[in-house]
C-alpha cells in the first residue's frame, strides 16, 4: 500500500514541473470566462455571539470572488449573490463564518469570539503548550512569517523577527553561516543557542541543510525555565524548529520557485586615477623612515599622460628600460572589476502532503543555487534537499512515524579566492598583456590564479532519519514517546592548486605557483535517543502535566586530509596522479552526553500557572569526577485577565499575564572534546630531514585540575498584553543572566610559564537586558474589499559586565571586574597639531607607531586628560593616564519592523531591520588605506588629508589635471584625515590597547557610528482569485517580486557594508591582539528576485 | 499506571547513569605522556619539534648594520631613532621553546633504550636548551634560569633574574653534556655532535669576547675561559670532523655557489643546512631581496674587501671618491660573488629592479644603489628558487672562530692562520694573511678597543670574518660582542658621483646613465640621448635629501647616494641589552630592569 502511494507520488512529480509551468500561461485569459447570471440581493446583520451587539465593519465576501462589502454602524449589510454562492463573514478577533446563500434574502450571523491567537499551540521542549499557559519566555514564529519573503536559509528568515534573537551574517559568501545568539553575550568562551530540528540538534552552519520551505514553526526558548529540559547545551537558549507534516485530508501539491539577481551592496570607493594613486602613495612613504615607494619621473610622466587622457596610450607597454618586460599603467578599480557583477541564483521547492485514513505524509524536494559575487570563475553554493515524513496510526493508542531527510550541498570556488587580495589590487595594475597572457602584477596574477590556479570543491552529504513512536493510554492521559535518530554526514573535499602562466614580457611567459592536490574526507556519525512519558489530566479547576524523560547523544567525527605535491597533469589534479610525498593528517573526536529530565506543570483555575523543570546531565567533555550536574528551574504565571476584578477592563485589555522564572543551567559549549586531558597532537615538522618532513609531536598545553561546567543562572520577568480583541498584542520581558565559573585562563602568568595559561573555572559575568515586541493585526474596508494589515515591531537591548576575573591589578589588557564587555579604551582626539610649538608642548612620543615616525604639523593630537603634558597609555583601570572608555562595540537596541498588507489578492510586505546603537573604530585597510600599509590602497575619502602648504609651481607642472582638480596640490589644513604617513594606522603592532599605536589606537576623532537601518526586504505579491483557479484546478497561485537588502542608512556604509562589521564582537576580549581580519568580508548582496507559488 | 511508568523510567535512568562507559571518551589521534616517550622513535619525533634554525632570511639579516641599509623597520633602528622603553621594545621575551625542551628533559628517561642512545637524545634536548638560553643572554644578560617545565602554581615563576655568570655556566654545562653524548652521525639536516659543537664554539666566542669588551658586566676576568673553550672546540671540529672548505679551484665561483644552491646536502663545508624541496618544503626565497625594496648593501662593506693582492682597498689613493666601475677593479673575488658588479647579468626579473640583461644599477631614493647577489637566485625558474638550501653553519665560520679566539688570547701562530683564515683565502684566490700584517688605520678607527701584541692581526681577522660571512646575518652580533655598536650610527652610503653628467655603470666604457639637476626635466622618450650601444641613457634628476629628485646625493649634485641618514644614537651600554617588557615587570616585579632601561 505504501509502496503504491510513494510510486504514485514520486512518479507524479517527475512530470509535474513542466505541466505546472504550462498552466501558468492560462491564468489571465481564464478571467474572461467568469459568467454572470440570475442574481439576488441579500440583506443581513452581523452580531457578536456573546452579547448580541452589532459588529461594525465586518467583512462580507462572496467566496472565491473579490466581490463583497462591509457592515454598517448597525452591523447590517447588503450584497448581490446567486443562490449557490457562499458568504464569508470575517471580523478581526472573531472566528470567520461561512453561510450558504440558498434562497434566503435575509440572514443573521453571530460571530464567535476568536481566541485562536491566544489559544495558539506552541511547541516547547518535549511537548506543546497553549500560548496562554506559558510561564517562561518563549517566542514563536510560524511559517507564514517565513513564507512572506523569499529566503535562502532559515537563519536569514529569522533575522530581525524575534526580539533578542540576534542573527549576524558576517559575510555575503554563498552558503555562509551566521552567528546566532539569544539575549546577548553568553560567556567569554562564546556559547550559542541549541538549535533543534524535529528534536535533533544542528548548528548554525548545518541549518543550511534545511530547506526553509519545509518549516512549519519555530519556537525560541529564551529563559532558563523553558530551556532547562534540554540541559547542558541549552544554557543560552533553544531554537526549536518543527518541520511540516501532512495534516489535511486529501492530497496537496505545493510548488514554488525564485529567480534572483544579485550585486554587492557596498564596495569601497577606490582611487583609480593612476597619477593620484601613485603620488599619494609615494607621499605616504616619503613622510616615514621607510621610504621605499619611489616612482621614477618616467613612471609619473606616463601616469600623468594616462590620467590626462586615458585613451592617449594603452595600459600596457613594453618597458622602455628593458624591452623584454611589460610595463603597466592601469586606471581601474579592480575590486569592482572582479566583484561587481550581477549574478543569478535560483530556488525550486516542491512538496506533496496529505492524509489518508490512518496515514499522513509529507514529501518535499528543494533545489537551491546561490552564485557568489565572483564572475571570473565558478563561485557558488548549491543544495539539494529531500525530506519524507510519514505517520501511521494503526491503533488509537499507537502512532509510529519516520522523518527522513537527505541534503546534498556543494560549495565550489577557486582555490585562490581571497577577498583581501581582491580588495588590495592597485589601480595601476592591469590584468592582461597585449598577447593575451595574464599580466605580471596583482591584477593579472589574481586573474590567473582564479581561473587557472585550481579549485576548491566541498561536498557535504547529510542523511538523517528519525523513527518515533507514541503509546497513549487512558484517553491520552498518559503518553509515552520515544524517538531515535541516526545521522550520517559525509564531507568530501577536493581541492587542487595548479601552476599558472604569467606573461613577464613579449617573449617571456613563466609558470608560477604549485601543483598540489588536496583531499579531505570527513565522516560524522550522530545518534540521538529521546524517551519521555507525559501525564496530563484536568480535574475540576486543576490541570496537571508531568513529563519525565531521558536523552542521550553520541557524536563521532573523523576526518583525514591528504596533500600531495607534484601533480602530473594539470587536467587530472588528483592525489592519485601526483608524485610528491603525501602529507596525511587525521582527526578523530567523540563526545557523548546523557541526561534525565522532568517537567511538572500545574494550572489552577486557568489563572495560576506553576512549572518546575529540571535535568541531570553528564558529559564526556569533563573529567570523571566533575562530569555530572543537576539543574533545576521554576516559573510561574498569573493570568490577571481571568480574575473577576478585571472584567470591567476586559473590553479594552482582553489579555494580561505576568510571568516570572528562575533557573539554573550548565554549559559545555566552547569546551573541546578532550580539553581536560593533557595530550599532544602530531604534525608535520618544519625542517627537511633526509629529504622529508618528519612527523613531530610537541609538548601538550597544560591543563588545570579546576575544570568543569560553567553554570548559568537566569531570571526572567515578563508581561503579555492583548488589546482590543488581540488587535494589538505586546510582550515585554526583562532578564538577568549570570554566567558563573567560566572556563578561562586563570590569573595571567608571566611569559616564563612558557605556555598559554590553562583554562579553569575562573570568571563570572552578568548580562542584563530587556525585550519588547508589539504586534498589530487589523482589517479595514478599502474600496469595498477587506484590507488586512499587520505590523510587528521588536526592540531589544542587553549589556554585559564581568563580575569576577582574576586580574588583581585591573590590567587593561585583560578582563577585569566591573568591565562592561565591548568597551573601547582609547584616547580623546584634540584635532591636529598645527605648529611645531604645539608639538613641543605635548609629548606624544609614546604613541608613535614603531617609535619611529615623526610627529609633524598635521599629526593627530590628543587630549591630555591627566594634564601632565605627556600622552601616555596607562596599564590599568586604576591608572589609565590619558586613556578612557570612548565607546562600546556591542550592538545595542536591535530592532525590526515588519509591515504587511493584503488587499484584493495583492500582498505587500516591508521588513526593516537594524541596530540602534553601536560604536565602531575602524582598523581596516578599506578605511585607512595608505595610513595602514603602503599596499593597502588609496580610497577617495582619504584624499581629504592634511596638507600644510600648497605645492610649488615646479611640482604643479608635473601633476596631472586630475590631481590639481582634486585640490591635492593645494594646502588643506582643515582636513578630515591627518598628514599622509604610511604606518600611522598600522595595526601590525597588535590591536591590544597596550600594543596599538598611532591611529590603530582607538580615538574619538575617527570613531564611527555602527548603527544601521536596513530595508531588508520588500515583497509585492499577487494571488489569483479562487474562482479563476478552480477552473484550472489550482488551489493557489501567487506571483511576487522581492528585493533584499534594498537600502540602508548607516555611517559606515560609506566604507563597507554595515553588517560586515558585526564580527567586531570578537574584540570584546581585551587580550585580543589580532592585527588582521575584521570586516574584510565577502561582499553582501543586494538581491532582486521573482518567484511564483502554486498549490494543487 | 503513571507511577509505574515513572518508576520504570527512573529505574532505566539509574541503571544508565551508573554505566559510565558511555561517557568515557578518549582521544584517538592525540597522545598523552603516559603513552609516549617510550621508544627511540618517540624521542626523535619529539625532538624534531624543537628545531628552530634560520633559513633564507639570514641573507637579509645584516640590515641596520654598517653592512647594509634598509628602509624597513628593525628593532635597533627603532631604538636609535625612536623613544625606546620597556613598553615599546617588547619582542623576544618568549619562553615556549624552553617549556618544550624542559618537558622533554622531564620525560625522556622513561624510554627503555640503550643508555648511550638515551644520553644522545638527552644531549640534543640540552643542546636546544643551551641554544635557547644563549639567545636570551644575548638580549637580556641576566635571565631567570629554569630547568623544569613550570606548573601554574610554581613560585619560581616570580623569581628575579639569575646573574649572567650563572646562566652561562649552566648553558655550557648543557653544551658540554651534549658534546659528549650526541652522536656524530645523523640524518641530513638533523642535529649531530658537530652541530652541537659548532654552536658551542660560536657561543663560547660570543661570551668570551662579550665579557672581554663589555666592562659594564665586570666579567673581564673570566673572558679567557670562554675564548679558550671556543678555540678548543673549534680545533676539535677541525681535527676530528671531516669538514672541508668547498674548493674546486675556481675562486670566482666556489664561494658564491654555496648561497644559491639547490643541493647543499653532502657539501663538505656545510655543518648544518636548512634544506628545501619544491612543494615539500619551499625555501621561502623571495626575489625582492635584490633591488630596491628593503635591504641594500653599503659602501662601507664594499670597502672592507681587500685588493686582489691582499692589500687594503682603503690604502688606494682617493678610494672614497672612486666611481662605481673603479670600485670593483682588482678586488677580492668574494666581492663579485656578493655584490652585483659592473657587467653582471640579471636573468631573474621577479625583483624590485628593472632590466633583464647586463645590469645597470637602478638608483632610487633611500637606496645605496648597490645590489646584493649573495643568496640571490639569478634564475627564473620558481621551482628552483623554492628548492634553494641554506648553509646555516659553514665550516668557514669554525675556522674564523678558531683564528679570532686564538688572536684574542694572544696565542695565534702563523700555523694557526694557515689552517684557518688562509684556507678561506686560498679558496677565494687571495694571498695569505700573515701574522705580522701591517696595522690598518681604517680598522683601528673601527675597533679602537682592540689592544695587545696581536691587535693588528686580530683586526685583520675581524675584517676577514666580515668579508667571508658578509650578508649572512653575523654582523649585528659581531658588532655587539665587540662593543662596536657605535658603528651603526654611520649612515650606510651608496654609489659615488662626482657631479652631474654621464656615467658608465657596466664597465664597458659606454655611458649608461645621466644625472641631471632636479631643477631640470627629463626629456620625452624620443628626445633621450642614445649611447654608443644604441641604448637610451637612463635619466635621473638628483638633488639634496628631501628634495624633489629621483634620488639624493650627499652634496646635492655630487657625493654618495643617500640611504638612511637619520641614524640616531647608539646609547652605550644600554642598547647592547633589551628591556624586559613592561607587562612582564608588572606581572613579576622581581624582574628589575638593568643598564638604565
Amino acid at each position: 500500500m505504501m509502496n503504491e502511494l510513494y510510486k504514485h507520488i514520486i512518479g507524479g512529480t517527475k512530470s509535474l514541473l513542466p505541466g505546472l509551468l504550462m498552466l501558468v500561461a492560462f491564468f489571465v485569459p481564464a478571467q474572461e470566462l467568469v459568467a454572470q447570471s440570475d442574481r439576488a440581493t441579500i440583506q443581513g446583520t452581523v452580531t457578536d455571539a456573546g452579547d448580541g451587539s452589532p459588529l461594525i465593519g465586518a467583512n462580507v465576501l462572496i467566496k472565491g470572488t473579490t466581490q463583497g462589502t462591509i457592515t454598517d454602524v448597525d452591523g447590517k449589510f447588503t450584497v448581490d449573490a446567486e443562490p449557490e454562492d457562499i458568504l464569508v463573514i470575517s471580523f478581526i478577533g472573531y472566528l470567520t463564518q461561512e453561510v450558504a446563500v440558498g434562497n434566503r434574502s435575509q440572514v443573521v450571523i453571530s460571530l464567535e469570539l476568536n481566541s485562536t491567537s491566544l489559544e495558539e499551540i506552541v511547541v516547547v521542549g518535549f511537548g506543546e503548550q497553549k500560548k496562554v499557559n506559558l510561564s517562561g519566555a518563549v517566542d514563536v514564529l510560524d511559517s507564514k512569517m517565513l513564507e512572506a519573503r523569499p529566503i535562502q536559509s532559515v537563519a536569514q528568515g529569522l533575522q530581525g523577527t524575534v526580539p533578542n534573537l540576534n542573527i549576524d551574517f558576517l559575510s555575503g559568501e554563498p552558503g555562509a553561516a551566521p552567528n546566532i545568539n539569544i539575549r546577548g553575550i553568553t560567556s567569554i568562551n562564546g556559547g550559542n543557542p541549541l538549535i533543534l530540528v524535529d528534536n535533533v540538534p544542528m548548528d548554525a552552519r548545518e541549518l543550511n541543510f534545511i530547506a526553509p520551505a519545509d518549516i512549519k514553526s519555530i519556537s525560541i526558548l529564551k529563559d532558563a525555565s523553558s530551556a532547562a529540559i534540554y540541559g547542558a547545551r541549552a544554557a543560552y537558549g533553544v531554537i526549536l524548529i518543527t518541520t511540516k507534516s501532512g495534516v489535511s485530508d486529501g492530497f496537496s501539491i505545493d510548488y514554488s520557485n525564485n529567480i534572483a539577481w544579485s550585486k554587492p551592496t557596498v564596495l569601497p570607493n577606490k582611487v583609480t586615477d593612476p597619477y593620484i594613486y601613485m603620488r599619494t602613495l609615494e607621499t605616504s612613504t616619503d613622510n616615514t623612515p621607510w621610504d621605499y615607494v619611489n616612482y621614477t619621473a618616467e613612471q609619473y610622466a606616463w601616469a600623468k599622460e594616462r590620467s590626462d587622457d586615458p585613451n592617449a596610450s594603452g595600459p600596457v607597454r613594453v618597458n622602455p628600460l628593458d624591452n623584454s618586460l611589460w610595463d603597466y599603467m592601469g586606471n581601474r578599480d579592480w575590486t569592482r572589476h572582479y566583484l561587481d557583477n550581477p549574478t543569478t541564483s535560483q530556488r525550486h521547492n516542491i512538496a506533496i502532503s496529505g492524509k489518508s485514513g490512518n496515514t499522513s505524509y509529507y514529501l518535499s524536494g528543494a533545489y537551491d543555487l546561490q552564485n557568489g559575487a565572483l564572475k571570473l570563475a565558478e563561485d557558488k553554493f548549491d543544495r539539494y534537499a529531500v525530506r519524507g515524513k510519514v505517520n501511521f496510526k494503526p491503533f488509537s493508542w499507537l502512532s509510529l512515524g519516520n522523518n527522513t531527510s537527505l541534503s546534498l550541498t556543494n560549495r565550489e570556488k577557486p582555490f585562490y579566492l581571497s577577498i583581501p587580495n581582491l580588495y588590495n589590487i592597485a589601480p595601476t595594475a592591469w590584468d592582461k598583456n597585449p598577447d593575451g597572457t595574464w599580466a605580471n602584477n596583482a591584477a593579472g596574477r589574481t586573474g590567473a590564479q582564479l581561473t587557472d590556479g585550481g579549485k576548491d570543491l566541498e561536498k557535504i552529504n547529510m542523511f538523517q532519519t528519525t523513527f518515533s513512536g507514541e503509546l497513549s493510554f487512558l484517553d491520552r492521559m498518559i503518553r509515552v514517546n520515544s524517538d531515535f535518530t541516526v545521522r550520517r554526514d559525509n564531507i568530501n573535499y577536493n581541492g587542487y592548486q595548479t601552476r599558472y602562466n604569467i606573461g613577464y614580457g613579449p617573449d617571456d611567459v613563466r609558470e608560477e605557483g604549485s601543483n598540489i592536490a588536496r583531499r579531505r574526507a570527513g565522516y560524522l556519525s550522530y545518534y540521538v535517543w529521546n524517551t519521555f512519558a507525559t501525564f496530563e489530566k484536568s480535574k475540576g479547576k486543576h490541570y496537571f502535566n508531568v513529563i519525565a524523560g531521558y536523552n542521550q547523544e553520541f557524536n563521532r567525527f573523523e576526518q583525514f586530509t591528504i596533500n600531495r605535491s607534484g601533480v602530473i597533469s594539470g587536467s587530472l589534479p588528483t592525489i592519485g596522479l601526483a608524485t610528491g610525498v603525501a602529507n596525511v593528517t587525521e582527526d578523530i573526536g567523540e563526545w557523548a552526553i546523557r541526561g534525565a529530565f522532568y517537567r511538572l506543570n500545574y494550572i489552577f483555575n486557568d489563572k495560576y500557572i506553576l512549572e518546575f523543570n529540571g535535568r541531570y546531565d553528564g558529559s564526556s567533555k569533563f573529567p570523571k569526577d566533575k562530569r555530572f550536574a543537576f539543574v533545576p528551574s521554576v516559573s510561574a504565571a498569573w493570568r490577571v485577565d481571568q480574575e473577576n476584578f478585571w472584567e470591567p477592563l476586559s473590553g479594552t485589555i482582553n489579555a494580561f499575564k505576568i510571568r516570572a522564572s528562575y533557573g539554573s543551567l550548565v554549559n559545555q559549549s566552547g569546551v573541546g572534546n578532550y580539553d581536560y586531558l593533557e595530550t599532544s597532537g602530531s604534525y608535520l615538522g618544519g625542517y627537511l630531514v633526509d629529504g622529508a618532513l618528519p612527523q613531530v609531536v610537541s609538548a601538550p598545553p597544560p591543563v588545570s585540575s579546576n575544570y568543569t561546567w560553567e553554570q548559568v543562572n537566569s531570571q526572567n520577568l515578563g508581561v503579555d498584553l492583548g488589546l482590543f480583541q488581540q488587535r494589538i498584542s505586546a510582550s515585554f520581558d526583562i532578564y538577568k543572566r549570570e554566567t558563573l565559573d567560566m572556563l578561562t585562563q586563570g590569573r595571567e602568568l608571566p611569559n616564563v610559564f612558557g605556555a598559554a595559561e590553562p583554562r579553569e573555572n575562573a570568571a563570572d559575568l552578568e548580562t542584563k537586558g530587556w525585550e519588547l515586541s508589539v504586534g498589530y493585526d487589523d482589517e479595514f474596508n478599502a474600496a469595498g474589499k477587506p484590507l488586512h494589515f499587520t505590523a510587528k515591531f521588536i526592540l531589544s537591548d542587553n549589556r554585559t559586565r564581568i563580575t569576577r576575573f582574576d586580574n588583581p591589578n585591573n590590567n587593561l589588557t585583560q578582563y577585569y571586574e566591573g568591565k562592561e564587555l565591548g568597551e573601547i579604551w582609547g584616547l580623546r582626539s584634540d584635532g591636529f597639531f598645527s605648529t611645531q610649538g604645539e608639538i613641543d608642548a605635548l609629548d606624544q612620543t609614546s604613541v608613535i607607531p614603531w617609535g619611529a615616525l615623526t610627529i609633524v604639523p598635521g599629526w593627530p593630537k590628543y587630549q591630555d586628560l591627566d594634564g601632565d603634558n605627556v600622552i601616555l597609555k596607562g596599564t590599568s583601570v586604576d591608572d589609565p593616564k590619558d586613556l578612557s572608555v570612548i565607546g562600546n562595540i556591542t550592538p545595542r537596541m536591535r530592532y525590526g519592523v515588519n509591515l504587511g498588507a493584503e488587499w484584493g489578492g495583492f500582498d505587500v510586505r516591508v521588513f526593516l531591520q537594524g541596530i540602534g546603537q553601536m560604536d565602531y573604530y575602524p582598523l581596516h585597510y578599506l578605511y585607512w588605506g595608505f595610513y595602514q600599509q603602503p599596499y593597502a590602497g588609496g580610497y577617495h575619502h582619504l584624499l581629504d588629508f592634511y596638507r600644510g602648504e600648497a605645492d610649488s609651481d615646479i611640482e604643479r607642472a608635473q601633476h596631472s589635471q586630475s590631481y590639481i582638480a582634486a585640490g591635492l596640490a593645494d594646502a588643506n589644513t582643515d582636513a578630515q584625515f591627518p598628514i599622509l604617513q604610511a604606518w600611522l594606522a598600522d595595526r601590525n603592532l597588535g590591536e591590544r590597547v597596550d600594543q596599538a599605536q598611532g591611529l590603530a589606537l582607538p580615538q574619538t576623532g575617527y570613531m564611527l557610528n555602527g548603527a544601521y537601518l536596513r530595508l531588508k526586504n520588500l515583497t509585492v505579491g499577487y494571488s489569483l482569485p479562487h474562482s479563476l483557479l478552480e477552473r484550472i484546478h489550482l488551489k493557489r497561485l501567487r506571483v511576487y517580486f522581492s528585493g533584499e537588502n534594498l537600502a540602508e542608512r548607516s555611517e559606515v556604509k560609506a566604507y563597507f557594508d554595515p553588517e560586515s562589521i558585526t564580527d567586531n564582537i570578537a574584540k570584546v576580549n581585551p587580550a585580543t591582539t589580532a592585527g588582521y581580519g575584521w570586516g574584510y568580508a565577502y561582499p553582501f548582496q543586494r538581491r532582486y528576485s521573482f518567484g511564483l507559488e502554486l498549490q494543487f | 499506571m503513571k507511577k509505574n511508568i515513572i518508576f520504570l523510567i527512573a529505574g532505566m535512568l539509574a541503571s544508565q547513569s551508573c554505566n559510565d562507559d558511555f561517557l568515557e571518551r578518549f582521544p584517538e589521534t592525540e597522545i598523552s605522556r603516559e603513552n609516549f616517550f617510550n621508544s627511540a622513535e618517540d624521542l626523535e619525533t619529539y625532538l624534531y619539534s624543537l628545531y628552530d634554525f634560520p633559513g633564507f632570511d639570514i641573507y637579509v639579516a645584516d640590515n641596520s648594520t654598517d653592512n647594509a641599509a634598509t628602509t624597513g623597520s628593525t628593532e635597533v633602528k627603532n631604538m636609535m631613532i625612536g623613544s625606546p622603553s620597556p613598553s615599546n621594545i617588547t619582542g623576544g621575551w618568549s619562553w615556549e621553546q624552553l617549556r618544550r625542551v624542559n618537558y622533554f628533559l622531564e620525560n625522556f628517561s622513561k624510554a627503555e633504550i640503550d643508555p648511550s642512545l638515551l644520553s644522545h637524545y638527552e644531549g640534543i634536548g640540552r643542546f636546544f636548551r643551551a641554544k635557547f638560553y644563549m639567545d636570551k643572554v644575548k638580549r637580556y644578560s641576566d635571565v631567570p634560569w629554569y630547568d623544569k617545565a613550570l606548573l601554574t602554581d610554581d613560585p619560581d615563576m616570580y623569581k628575579a633574574r639569575d646573574p649572567r655568570a650563572l646562566v652561562v655556566e649552566k648553558i655550557f654545562e648543557d653544551y658540554e653534556f651534549a658534546r659528549q653524548h650526541v652522536q656524530e652521525d645523523a640524518r641530513a639536516g638533523a642535529v649531530n655532535k658537530w652541530v652541537v659543537m659548532a654552536h658551542m664554539a660560536r657561543h663560547a666566542l660570543h661570551e668570551g669576547t662579550f665579557r672581554k669588551y663589555h666592562t659594564e658586566l665586570s666579567l673581564q676576568g673570566t673572558a679567557n675561559t670562554y675564548l679558550e673553550l671556543a678555540a678548543d672546540i673549534a680545533q676539535q671540529i677541525m681535527d676530528e670532523g671531516s669538514f672541508a672548505i668547498h674548493n674546486t679551484g675556481n675562486p670566482m665561483e666556489d664561494y658564491g655557489s654555496l648561497f644559491h644552491n639547490p643541493s647543499l646536502d653532502g657539501s663538505p663545508e656545510v655543518i648544518l643546512g636548512t634544506f628545501s624541496e619544491f612543494d615539500v618544503r619551499n625555501s621561502g626565497w623571495w626575489g625582492y631581496m635584490f633591488g630596491n625594496y628593503e635591504v641594500n648593501p653599503a659602501k662601507d662593506l664594499l670597502q672592507a674587501y681587500l685588493m686582489d693582492d691582499g692589500t687594503p682597498y682603503t690604502n688606494q689613493a682617493g678610494y672614497e671618491t672612486k666611481l662605481f666601475v673603479e670600485e670593483f677593479q682588482n678586488r677580492d673575488p668574494r666581492l663579485y660573488q656578493t655584490y652585483a658588479y659592473p657587467g653582471w647579468e640579471l636573468i631573474n626579473t621577479s625583483t624590485y629592479a628593472q632590466g633583464e640583461g647586463i645590469y645597470v644599477q637602478q638608483l632610487t631614493k633611500n637606496f645605496s644603489g648597490y645590489h646584493q647577489i649573495k643568496g640571490f637566485v639569478n634564475d627564473r625558474d620558481a621551482a628552483l628558487q623554492a628548492n634553494i638550501d641554506v648553509p646555516v653553519i659553514r665550516y668557514a665560520e669554525i675556522l674564523l672562530i678558531y683564528a679570532e679566539a686564538k688572536a684574542e688570547l694572544g696565542v695565534l701562530t702563523q700555523g694557526d692562520l694557515d689552517i684557518s683564515v688562509n684556507v678561506l683565502r686560498t679558496r677565494a684566490g687571495m694571498p695569505s694573511l700573515s701574522l705580522g700584517v701591517a696595522a690598518d688605520a681604517i680598522l683601528e678607527e673601527q675597533y679602537p678597543n682592540v689592544s695587545g701584541p696581536q691587535a693588528s692581526v686580530l683586526r685583520a681577522i675581524r675584517r676577514e670574518r666580515r668579508v667571508e660571512l658578509a650578508l649572512e646575518g653575523f654582523r649585528f652580533d659581531d658588532l655587539m660582542r665587540w662593543h662596536a655598536g657605535k658603528l651603526i650610527e654611520k649612515e650606510p652610503e651608496g654609489l659615488y658621483f662626482p657631479g652631474l653628467g654621464k656615467y658608465d655603470l657596466t664597465g664597458d666604457g659606454v655611458d649608461d646613465i645621466i644625472l641631471i639637476s632636479n631643477a631640470g626635466t627629463i626629456p620625452a622618450e624620443g628626445d633621450k640621448e642614445v649611447n654608443g650601444l644604441g641604448k637610451k641613457l637612463i635619466y635621473y634628476r638628483v638633488g639634496p635629501q628631501g628634495s624633489d629628485a629621483s634620488f639624493y646625493l650627499t652634496n646635492g649634485t655630487s657625493g654618495t647616494s643617500v640611504t638612511d641618514p637619520e641614524r640616531g644614537t647608539f646609547t652605550e651600554p644600554k642598547y647592547y641589552y633589551r628591556p624586559v617588557p613592561q607587562d612582564q615587570v608588572v606581572l613579576n616585579p622581581s624582574l628589575e630592569q638593568i643598564f638604565n632601561w
